[in-house]
């Protein structure tokens, strides 16, 4: 619960950053309830002038026109509410969306890589979005709670203290036992609905599968185990549900109970000769007794989207407290510089405690020259790469460029204007495939982009589509192919042109005609430049310069093709298994 | 319509719960109704027997009223808790129905009738079009059905003292539950859409940033993800301001009406009290009672919101249900075989909506017990030998006989019992190692799982975990290395133990070195079977009793692969990529 309260507190935090919009949203709801009193005392003045004093329609016109302008004044109070409501919480989810993804950015590719994009999305959306109900009904509601009852009771206490008494004594109890049971209902809520989401991920799951089961002749029987889970998750869930109903009947026992004791109460004194109250007053306070339990009722409403906002929250908060990597060195100077070699001594990294990925790596990469990594998956191939790109601190051992500048105290945006990466399965983003292109040189002309794809072995499929460089991606029917995909990545890079490549080659197993113009199309890219390339292929570690060949988070051997085979190392192994000389 | 008709025909076994629960939701208001009306004729009535004096006292009956109050009181109480309790629990008893009913209809359509359901995409869709469908009891049907008699009953209550009120609150109510949610829904209608589109639009901006952050900032593009982020953040603001004006205009006009009700109520029943046809103590009681009566219709708007939704809904997953068959199955015992041979004869196999046959008059001739392999091109034609091999696609033409009967004679779910099948595509669900084994032979002892582990070689991994074969395989077994999750998919075919192992590019998508190793754990698994292997590799043929190539849905060359080799055809077309170019 501790934690719960907690939540709320930072999400008030966040809240004052719209103060003025909720303080004048309460002050427009507090006008609103204090209308009602003076509605329902004109209302009660109607009926008892009617009623017992045997005024005509006439006579209580004046007063029913009255009613009328209130009427209207409390709509136009009622709509006024709901925008200010709005704008105090439009802010705040502007403001928290951009934080989220200006520390996403910040944390790396590689540190929010545990992380399911499709969660950061939707708590970006509609995490983001839950909060809403938060600002702009609960909190306010939370302040017109005591306010509006507080200011009934002052006006039923001098008019009749009994029922004034009643409702002070109901009110509070009310809040009590809807904390008492909301509380518990609350936990067994949350534990509910994660199980209501797995449930129809279950299906889902079933549905995807459905090929599978076929197979093995158990799709037929499936349809028992789904009728069985959604029975064994209902018997559960109402177990759980039946609880938290009890918050609401808690509600309703006491308004409804209090309602019946101020009218019964007052009938029982109005039933007298020379009865202590007149119907004015018992009629007043009765319009008001429903009034007084308003609140509390949209309160127990509100509570509801307060739950899903602290569990929305949480996730919110989960990453902006996800730590920046340190900067261990002030930002020198950097200069730009056509040629560029690497020197990395001793690194070390471990993505957690206990799980190195590093240790003490010792290479170089020269300039003008391509430098294959090679190596079993889990060798630390892709995390070098990720050292060399910045996306990972090492936590020993350093980086130079160009022999002297320690690659850390470089600025992160000014180092990746000095290079292009083409990752294993490049992505394409939304938007026309031109536009991919150019990511890295928005004011690229026609002729440049087509020299790019030109380059890439691409022009020829582009130009084939109907709307060539402005095809947009997600327009492409059945997508294009693994090879296409790669052959763009390159061209970005063609385009990009700049002194260092890092590359991770597809493993995909691409079609035969595709896997040659890829692998052409990347020798053209690197061939003479600093190029670092993560090898999957023995053809592409065979036309490199040099070989550095990692087992276990370190370097095992390095050298040219010759010389490694020549070695009989880790490589040469390798490659035999590779030509299949070893019998499967 | 129609759809709505076919739906609640779907929920009639349900029938008592839903109308149980929709009862005690119209009992909730009617006694709401009942003690703000009772409360207030009886205040009034008490008043005027108290002005009476002690003749009228006397004459008063106190206890009548005054236990209706608390009975009121006391129904609503119980009435409320146990209406939600009711209509959740039938909401749940539907949604598996809808499920169960749905999942029988898909069932016999996979693979081939739902081809252009196939992506992830668009079956998360008819899964969550299930869920929405759920909501049409609980949101739609219960609240317009509930609205309807209660104001049909409350608006008879007043009818017994003034045709007029009854009518004046008839029209109130029927115009602030229908019209006034109606408007405000077709104007939220376009906001809403466009809304929807733009936060589509807005994952794919945060995917995509999310997914392709390494290459977006070594691009320079961070400042550019941030700048549509807030053009985007900005555009969803502003339909929703605009949504927000709109729904605190219905908001705002429904309690105006609410109040607008009991104004046109008051000048209507003043003037009959005034002229002594009714008595003083109704005025407070049509006051109160019309307040009261307003809260029968407090759900419609968001029924007005739920129905379009549903109607959609209900309308995809019709649309789903309704798909024909793609083949008729066979019915009656399956043919007998003795010798599970395979002969394909002039074989024509085209796919609903192709453009050409896949098959084109295939001739293959597999023996029981050899290893055979199957080796083409992507498009060539491979695969689809295994689609009709498990009968996912009928063939047009030709003979297809397995064991001297022709595949059509077959019943699919027979004909499947021959065949183990691993494969790119075999499918992890999403639950423990030990229920994604038990989906081959449910009735499996540990034991048997712990030795088709073995024999796939991931027993040590098994072993090595915390939760060992409970371990839960991720969304699409992604906590498992894709070597792993095709040994998952190894040892399913063990504990299947049929005659026939298809390998359908077993190992695509694996690197090199696991792919090597993968072949080889294969080994023991082919002794003893006939194997079928597909391939687009020339990894593993050595071992291969005789090896089929294929173009263009046809058989091209075959022989061993020492003698392909030889030949130097088709086969040094494939040699030369993948291996270094010394090879």
């Amino acid at each position: 619960m501790a934690k719960a309260e907690r939540i709320d507190q930072r999400l008030m935090q966040e809240g004052r950053r719209t103060r003025g919009a909720l303080y004048f949203g309460i002050g427009l709801g507090l006008a609103a309830g204090l209308l009602i009193i003076l509605q329902a005392f004109i209302l009660a003045h109607i009926i008892n002038g009617v009623s017992f004093q045997g005024l005509s329609l006439a006579a209580v016109m004046p007063l029913l026109w009255a009613l009328l302008g209130l009427f209207v004044l409390r709509a136009a109070l009622s709509w006024a509410g709901e925008l200010v409501a709005f704008r105090a919480s439009a802010r705040i989810k502007t403001y928290l969306r951009e934080q989220l993804l200006n520390h996403l950015l910040k944390l790396g590719p590689v540190a929010i890589a545990g992380e399911r994009s499709a969660d950061i999305a939707s708590t970006m959306i509609e995490g983001v979005e839950a909060l809403e109900p938060y600002f702009s009904r609960y909190l306010p509601q939370m302040a017109l709670v005591s306010l509006i009852p507080l200011a009934i009771l002052m006006v039923v206490f001098p008019e009749d203290w009994i029922s004034g008494l009643i409702l002070l004594i109901t009110g509070p109890l009310i809040p009590f036992f809807m904390v008492l049971v909301g509380y518990a209902a609350e936990a067994v809520n949350q534990r509910q609905w994660r199980k209501m989401l797995l449930m129809s991920a279950h299906f889902l799951d079933v549905v995807q599968g459905l090929t599978t089961l076929k197979i093995f002749g158990r799709a037929k029987d499936e349809i028992e185990i789904v009728a069985r889970i959604s029975d064994d998750y209902r018997r559960s869930t109402m177990a759980g549900l039946r609880v938290a109903f009890l918050t609401s009947a808690v509600l309703e026992f006491f308004a409804s109970l209090s309602i019946a004791l101020v009218a019964v109460s007052l009938g029982a004194r109005l039933l007298q000769v020379h009865a202590s109250v007149t119907f004015f007053t018992a009629f007043f306070v009765l319009l008001l007794a429903p009034e007084y339990f308003n609140p509390l009722r949209g309160l127990s409403t509100h509570y509801h989207a307060r739950m899903s906002a602290i569990a929305a929250a949480k996730r919110i908060f989960e990453i902006l407290d996800m730590p920046l990597p340190e900067k261990p060195r002030q930002a020198v100077e950097y200069s730009p510089s056509t040629e560029i070699s690497l020197v990395v001594r001793n690194l070390h990294f471990s993505y957690e405690a206990g799980r190195s990925a590093l240790e003490g790596v010792n290479a170089e990469f020269p300039a003008g020259k391509v430098t294959a990594l090679v190596g079993a998956s889990g060798a630390g191939k892709s995390t070098l790469a990720s050292a060399l790109l910045g996306f990972v601190q090492a936590s020993e051992g350093e980086i130079l460029v160009n022999g002297q500048m320690p690659l850390n105290a470089i600025e992160p945006e000014l180092w990746w204007k000095q290079l292009a990466w083409v990752p294993q399965n490049p992505r394409l983003f939304h938007g026309s495939l031109g536009d991919n292109i150019r990511i890295g040189r928005p004011d690229a002309d026609l002729a440049a982009l087509r020299e790019a794809a030109q380059n890439a072995h691409a022009l020829e499929f582009i130009e084939n589509l109907p709307d060539g460089f402005e095809t947009m991606i997600g327009d492409l029917g059945q997508g294009l192919s693994g090879g296409q995909i790669q052959r763009i990545a390159l061209a970005r890079a063609f385009l990009k042109n700049p002194p260092l490549f890092i590359l991770d080659e597809a493993t995909a197993n691409l079609d035969m005609e595709n896997e040659s113009l890829v692998l052409d199309a990347m020798q053209k890219l690197i061939a003479g430049r600093t190029a670092i390339v993560i090898a999957h292929r023995l053809a592409t570690a065979e036309r490199a310069d040099h070989i550095i060949v990692m087992d276990a988070g370190r370097v095992a051997e390095s050298g040219s093709h010759q010389e490694l085979l020549a070695a009989g190392g880790v490589y040469a192994r390798m490659v035999a298994a590779y030509r299949g000389e070893i019998h499967v | 319509m129609s759809d709505y008709i076919r739906l609640l025909k779907l929920f009639f076994p349900y029938k008592f719960w839903m109308l149980g629960g929709a009862f005690l939701a119209l009992l909730t208001i009617l006694s709401n109704f009942g003690l703000l009306a009772l409360s207030g004729w009886f205040l009034a009535s008490a008043a005027l027997a108290g002005l009476g004096g002690y003749a009228t006292l006397n004459l008063y009956n106190f206890f009548l009223p005054a236990a209706g109050v608390r009975a009121f009181a006391t129904t609503r109480v119980i009435s409320r808790w146990l209406e939600r309790v009711i209509t959740h629990e039938a909401t749940f008893r539907l949604l598996a129905q809808l499920r169960s009913w749905f999942y029988s209809r898909l069932e016999p359509l996979a693979p081939a009738g739902l081809q252009g359901y196939r992506s992830g995409d668009i079956l998360s869709r008819l899964v969550a079009d299930i869920d929405t469908l759920n909501n049409f009891y609980l949101r739609v049907f219960t609240p317009f059905l509930v609205a309807g008699m209660a104001t049909v009953l409350m608006s008879g209550f007043f009818a017994f003292f003034s045709w007029h009120l009854a009518i004046a609150l008839f029209l109130f109510l029927s115009v602030s539950g229908l019209a006034l949610p109606f408007v405000a829904e077709r104007l939220g209608a376009r906001s809403g859409a466009e809304m929807t589109d733009l936060q589509s639009d807005y994952r794919v901006q945060i995917v995509d940033g999310m997914q392709g952050m390494g290459e977006l900032l070594t691009y320079g593009a961070g400042p550019e993800i941030l700048r549509r982020s807030h053009t985007l953040n900005d555009a969803i603001l502003q339909r929703q301001a605009k949504m927000a004006q709109i729904s605190g205009l219905g908001t705002a006009g429904m309690s105006f009406m609410g109040n607008l009700a009991i104004w046109v109520i008051l000048i209507l029943a003043i003037p009959l009290i005034h002229g002594g046809h009714l008595g003083p103590s109704d005025l407070p009681m049509f006051a109160l009672g019309v307040m009261g009566s307003f809260e029968a219709i407090v759900a419609l708007p968001l029924a007005f919101q739920f129905l379009g939704q549903t109607r959609q809904a209900a309308r995809r997953i019709f649309a789903v249900a309704d798909s024909a068959l793609p083949f008729p199955d066979a019915s009656g015992p399956a043919p007998k075989v003795q010798q599970p041979d395979l002969l394909l004869k002039n074989l024509h196999l085209r796919y609903p909506g192709g453009q050409q046959d896949a098959l084109a008059g295939l001739d293959l001739h597999i023996v029981a017990g050899s290893k055979v392999a199957i080796l083409g091109a992507t498009g060539a034609g491979k695969s689809s030998i295994a689609n009709l091999l498990l009968r996912f696609y009928d063939y047009q033409s030709g003979s297809a006989q397995f064991g001297g009967h022709e595949l059509k004679n077959f019943p699919a779910d027979d004909l499947r019992e021959y065949f183990a099948v691993v494969s790119q595509r075999s499918y992890l669900f999403h639950t423990t190692i030990r229920d994604n084994l038990l989906v081959a032979k449910g009735d499996a002892e540990e034991e048997e799982l712990w030795e088709a582990l073995a024999a796939a070689q991931l027993d040590d991994f098994v072993r090595s975990q915390p939760d060992g074969l409970d371990t839960i395989v991720g969304e699409g077994g992604v906590k498992l290395s894709g070597g792993q999750g095709r040994r998952v998919a190894i040892a399913r075919a063990i504990l299947k133990n049929a005659p026939w192992l298809v390998l359908d590019e077993p190992t695509e998508g694996l690197d090199p070195l696991t792919e090597m190793e993968f072949l080889r754990d294969l080994q023991p698994l082919m002794q003893g079977r006939t194997v079928l292997y597909i391939t687009h590799r020339l990894l593993g043929l050595e071992q291969m009793d005789r090896v089929f190539i294929m173009d263009e849905g046809r058989v091209v060359e075959s022989g061993t692969f020492a003698e392909l080799l030889k030949q130097g055809g088709q086969l040094s077309h494939f040699a030369t990529f993948r291996n270094g170019a010394s090879a």
